[in-house]
């Protein structure tokens, strides 16, 4: 007798989640194109900040996309996940997806930081309460998704993911009011300041939010990518594992299913 | 004005690679699931699912 395959297929996208993830992604790629057009050639350059200043309309986009949506999402997930009501693996993936993502556009915000920080402050790194922060959240999440990698049963690795995540979120606030908290370097929030009146206004500003959708359009559309490659890479886990019994148990004459445990 | 070409090239690159990697990836997985379910042992499968240098 030779074993038969899984029985059930993983759960397939329907049409309709197929379809919008391919129109986020076609209006995330133009939105992105028309942001990188407006801050390269239309809007004007700075008074003080020059040319430099068109590197704001991607700095700040990348590092909304990863505290606020990638690290507030997996927080929030993560939170769902331990709360007994709805605890689902859908929360576990969802928070894992989010982290993964968030990470790259960590690195993205460091890295397009660093490169506005040289011409403007003289370095490419300063310990500064802002960017050291910006750092140790990275490094946290990082660990988060060395743990995942961790072999465990789908809930004990969910449930200490889970509680990974949270305690690296309790950064995010730190380095949103690190600017007010202590004297740093990198100057204050431009939109998001405690009064709410942005201090950018006409082009610069319309390209700003431009940027900020842009780029919230990709975060959604790598989130739904990266979701489907988790829920993907579960099926394979539990369909090698009933593939490996039914081998085994076609192997030789019945075994005692306690004794097999 | 280099910075900021400099600054907007790598932030682009670093998205559109892991935009790439995340693809391939998705694909490889959907050749895996397809395998999967075609193969009653399943070995390609496990092929996949673990390429070690022993299954490759």
């Amino acid at each position: 007798m030779s074993p038969t395959p899984p029985a059930s297929a993983p759960p397939d996208q329907s049409p309709r989640v197929r379809r919008v993830t391919r129109v986020i992604g076609v209006t995330a790629v133009v939105a992105t194109a028309c942001t990188v057009w407006l801050g390269l050639w239309v809007t004007p350059p700075d008074v003080t900040q020059g040319d430099l200043v068109r590197l704001v309309y991607i700095h700040p986009g990348v590092a909304w996309v990863a505290l606020y949506l990638a690290f507030g999402l997996a927080a929030v997930a993560s939170l769902l996940y331990l709360w007994p009501r709805t605890r689902s693996l859908f929360w576990d993936r969802l928070a894992a997806a989010a982290v993964e993502v968030g990470v790259v556009f960590n690195v993205c915000t460091l890295v397009s930081g660093s490169i506005w920080g040289k011409p403007t402050w003289g370095v490419w790194w300063a310990w500064d309460a802002r960017l050291t922060s910006t750092a140790v959240l990275l490094v946290l999440f990082l660990g988060y998704l060395a743990l995942r990698r961790v072999p465990a049963e789908p809930d004990v690795r969910a449930k200490r993911s889970a509680f990974v995540a949270l305690f690296a979120a309790v950064d995010v606030p730190i380095v949103h009011f690190s600017v007010l908290w202590w004297r740093t370097l990198h100057q204050g929030a431009t939109v998001l300041n405690p009064d709410l009146t942005p201090t950018i206004h006409g082009s610069m500003a319309w390209t700003l939010l431009l940027g900020f959708m842009a780029l919230t359009l990709v975060f959604v559309w790598m989130l739904l990518v990266r979701y489907r490659i988790g829920v993907l890479e579960d099926w394979l886990g539990t369909g090698e594992l009933d593939v490996a019994l039914r081998e085994r148990r076609a192997e030789g004459p019945a075994v005692d299913e306690d004794e097999a445990a | 004005m280099k910075y900021v070409i400099a600054g907007y090239v790598v932030v682009l690159a670093i998205l559109f690679l892991y935009a790439m990697q995340l693809m391939w990836r998705r694909r490889r997985l959907l050749r895996a699931v397809a395998r999967v379910e075609a193969s009653p042992a399943g070995d390609a499968a496990r092929i996949d699912a673990d390429p070690t240098p022993d299954h490759r």
